[in-house]
């Protein structure tokens, strides 16, 4: 593609979608994953950042094109391809998934506010509110715009991985020299960030997201170019928050947990600016995938099943799409302030109904794709399936052998 | 023997079988024709190792959930030959969205009734409620122990309006009038709701009319969107149709050069009038103005002025109000058209007119008219331009102008 002014133009007109979607990636979950990757192995992993964005890449550009192609929702697709007895199962196992998804995005911004002081009795429900609020009071192009906002705040952990000096030449080398450790957690940890990194949901909100968008087929090429720009920007991110860790706790022999760990365990290390600048990037990853989780699941439970779905209705006129939404946000938030909840199990289920639900998508999404009724002259080329179905594959492994992890453990 | 009635989803997927009771090949769709009232069944297509094949409903003897045996053996099987131009009612139809007619809203077929019409198998209605779901998922005996009545929802063929383009040729014509007459705001609401592939089916089973009113209620992005994806010349039959202000709205919101395209392809004289509107800011007064209005001369009689709006009318939309202007456009007076109606033919227009015409400036800020029209309680304001009248503003224009946000977005879903 030409770089003149009119493709720029037309590439901010169908910005948004790819670098939401692909930014959400790096939630609660994801920051403490590659937290722990980092403080636990040093830059030992960056290496896998590369195969993961293109992975990422790969299955994205999917949604992106079947949405532009078709004007459907994935939702839509699966309910029309597949019939109503695979898509009810199917929406129920993601309501599951997402709703322990939505648990975990809650204690994560809980977990950043406790480091400012903030109890959780009072950023939980405040969080909630404003999450409710945006989507309900908002219009989409506002929502966009506070998104696009909250996908530059993730800019704060390059600057608390700087903060920290690590040793630039040494990462360098690491990101490009696959290395591999026959450790137990080592490898536990190459599926765990490989897992974060392809969520199901994220194929149902991208691809809605697109529809909703209005993109159209002859503006796919800069919509691809939106996807490809938003894996590189997540990977990115994700490269940082793991050097920030490697450079510090890795260092020092620190070991943590979870992000809330890392972001406090940064603060003797590299400085208070540092650790504050960790914790509003996980206060607002936390946020921002709290505020897109329950919507993009009851609008696809809603399209799947035939109900009327919008933010514009209420409850009599929507009540399915209502008490989804709302159901979702306040149950996730109801579950962290009750005390004593059995969170990490909750966190587990969530994991392996997520695991167990994404080789189903993905699959479907191949078929689907591959449909000359549907997309036409857009279906995937011989030598792109074959990468397709690769990536899917291993995908599949990985997310399986997680699956497999969590349950042992 | 025909069945009384029957739903899709208890047939499906069933063994077929001939009078010998060998299995011929499982049911796997059934293929319909358009007929006057309802669509006829008039095959029954089976997989048989991998294969499709049809069976004529001629040739069925027995079609119940427990039984579907036909009259032929194995060898006299066809091989179903894909023409292009069958409905197939489990590809066609179910699982996809529909136009619920009555209820204006888009709908998902759950599952399809089958019925005895004049001796035929014919499509009654689809089944877009909670029990069509269970049923299709197995589940209805078992939801039925927990709750007795559960809630049921068909929709008869009759208030079916297709979205999917090879289905839509099944519509009935009762269904497409019915579409034509909901009111514009709700055809608009179906519109934002359905895919933009399947918004084409619905714009075209409109006339221009019906197509221009709702393509003018619709969030101004997604309008310019389904402009552009219409053919060209059906859009610039539908603009010509819509009143020049409103038209001048959609055009505006379009590219230069697509906005030029479509005028170029308009009617000279409704093209004149929309490139006029065009040249004002969509936030002015002379963007919100309409400039077709009645206009008649001060020497005429009442009766001669009724003749006059009679003459006009066809090409205004606001025809409350009668201008009268003089020979250089001037504005002298406003006649009502009530007044006209209840005063003797005989009079001079002169006579019975109200001076002191409220009028605003094109060049106004347009708070100014909402003052007037609030205070004055007037359908529509005259607005001159170096003191000739040039168009009119009306309550509805300025009501959507300061309608406060939430009540827009209300009437624009996702704007």
């Amino acid at each position: 593609m030409k770089i003149n002014k009119k493709n720029i133009l037309l590439f901010f007109s169908v910005l948004g979608p790819g670098i939401i979607t692909a930014n959400v990636d790096n939630d609660a979950g994801g920051i403490a994953t590659y937290s722990v990757a980092g403080a636990s192995f040093g830059y030992a992993l960056l290496w896998t950042l590369i195969p993961i964005t293109v992975a990422l890449i790969v299955v994205q550009e999917m949604c992106a094109r079947m949405g532009a192609v078709s004007g459907k929702t994935l939702a839509d697709m699966i309910r029309e391809g597949f019939g109503v007895k695979v898509t009810a199962y199917l929406m129920f196992f993601l309501l599951l998934a997402n709703l322990g998804n939505t648990v975990a995005e809650f204690a994560g911004w809980a977990a950043a506010m406790e480091i400012f002081g903030v109890s959780k009795y009072i950023s939980v429900p405040i969080g909630g509110f404003v999450v409710w609020w945006l989507i309900v009071k908002g219009s989409y192009k506002m929502v966009e715009k506070v998104f696009l906002f909250a996908c530059t705040i993730y800019l704060t952990y390059i600057v608390s991985a700087y903060l920290a000096h690590p040793p630039w030449g040494e990462i360098m080398t690491a990101t490009v020299t696959p290395s591999f450790e026959l450790k137990p957690s080592y490898l536990m940890l190459v599926i765990g960030v490989v897992g974060t990194t392809i969520a199901p949901w994220m194929q149902f909100y991208m691809q809605s997201a697109v529809v909703e968008k209005g993109v159209r087929v002859e503006d796919y090429k800069a919509c691809r170019l939106d996807v490809i720009f938003g894996c590189i920007m997540t990977d990115v991110v994700a490269f940082f928050i793991i050097v920030a860790c490697g450079a510090t706790m890795f260092v020092h022999g620190v070991h943590i947990n979870d992000a809330k760990d890392a972001a406090m365990s940064l603060a003797p290390l590299a400085g208070k600016y540092a650790s504050g600048l960790f914790a509003i990037g996980l206060a607002n990853a936390s946020l921002f995938a709290a505020s897109i989780l329950p919507l993009s699941t009851a609008y696809c439970v809603c399209e799947a099943m035939g109900w009327e779905s919008g933010v514009d209705h209420d409850f009599e006129s929507a009540p399915q799409f209502m008490w989804l939404y709302t159901g979702l946000i306040v149950l996730g938030g109801l579950i962290i302030l009750f005390p004593n909840a059995p969170l990490i199990a909750i966190m587990l289920i969530s994991q392996v109904v997520n695991g167990a639900l994404l080789p189903f998508v993905l699959i479907f999404m191949l078929i689907l794709i591959n449909k000359k009724e549907l997309m036409g002259e857009y279906t995937n080329s011989k030598s792109f399936n074959i990468i397709a179905w690769f990536t899917v594959v291993i995908m599949i492994v990985l997310t399986l052998a997680l699956v497999v992890q969590t349950i042992v453990q | 023997m025909t069945p009384q009635q029957l739903y899709l989803s208890a047939v499906l997927k069933k063994p077929l079988i001939n009078a010998a009771g060998q299995k011929l090949g499982t049911v796997c769709d059934l293929a319909i024709t358009p007929d006057e009232e309802f669509p006829i069944v008039s095959q029954v297509l089976i997989r048989r190792k991998g294969q499709t094949y049809a069976v004529g409903w001629d040739k069925v003897v027995l079609f119940n959930p427990t039984v579907i045996s036909v009259s032929s053996s194995v060898e006299q099987l066809e091989r179903y030959q894909e023409t292009g131009h069958e409905i197939h009612v489990k590809r066609d139809i179910l699982d996809k969205q529909i136009v619920d007619v009555n209820g204006a809203k888009v709908v998902r077929v759950n599952d399809l009734k089958l019925g005895r019409h004049k001796d035929a198998l014919c499509l009654m209605s689809v089944d877009v409620g909670f029990r069509g779901l269970l049923r299709r998922m197995g589940y209805e005996k078992i939801w039925n122990m927990v709750q007795k009545e559960i809630p049921e929802r068909e929709i008869s063929w009759e208030y079916v309006g297709h979205l999917e383009a090879n289905a839509a040729k099944l519509t009935l014509t009762m269904a497409r009038e019915q579409i034509s007459e909901m009111h514009p705001a709700d055809l608009a609401h179906i519109i934002s709701r359905v895919p933009m592939k399947n918004i084409q089916t619905v714009l075209n089973s409109l006339d221009d009319e019906t197509a221009g009113e709702a393509i003018h209620e619709l969030e101004p992005e997604l309008r310019s969107r389904v402009i552009s994806e219409l053919d060209s010349e059906r859009a610039s039959d539908i603009l010509e149709e819509m009143s020049p202000d409103e038209a001048a709205d959609v055009l505006g919101d379009l590219s230069a050069e697509k906005a030029e395209e479509l005028l170029g392809l308009m009617d000279a004289e409704d093209a004149e009038e929309i490139q006029e509107l065009l040249e004002h800011e969509d936030d002015s007064i002379g963007g919100m103005m309409n400039n077709s209005f009645i206009a008649i001369p001060i020497d005429i009689t009442v009766s001669e002025a009724l003749g006059e709006v009679r003459i006009q009318a066809p090409e205004v939309d606001t025809v409350y109000y009668a201008y009268v202007l003089d020979p250089d456009e001037q504005p002298l007076g406003v006649v009502s058209l009530k007044e006209l109606l209840i005063q003797d033919g005989a009079l001079p227009v002169e006579e019975i007119m109200t001076e002191n015409l409220k009028c605003v400036q094109i060049d106004d800020d347009p708070k100014d008219i909402l003052e007037i029209i609030a205070k004055y309680n007037l359908i529509a304001v005259p607005v001159l331009d170096e003191g000739k009248m040039v168009g009119i503003v009306t309550v509805d224009d300025i009501l959507e102008r300061f309608l406060p946000l939430d009540l827009k977005l209300k009437r624009h879903p996702g704007y």
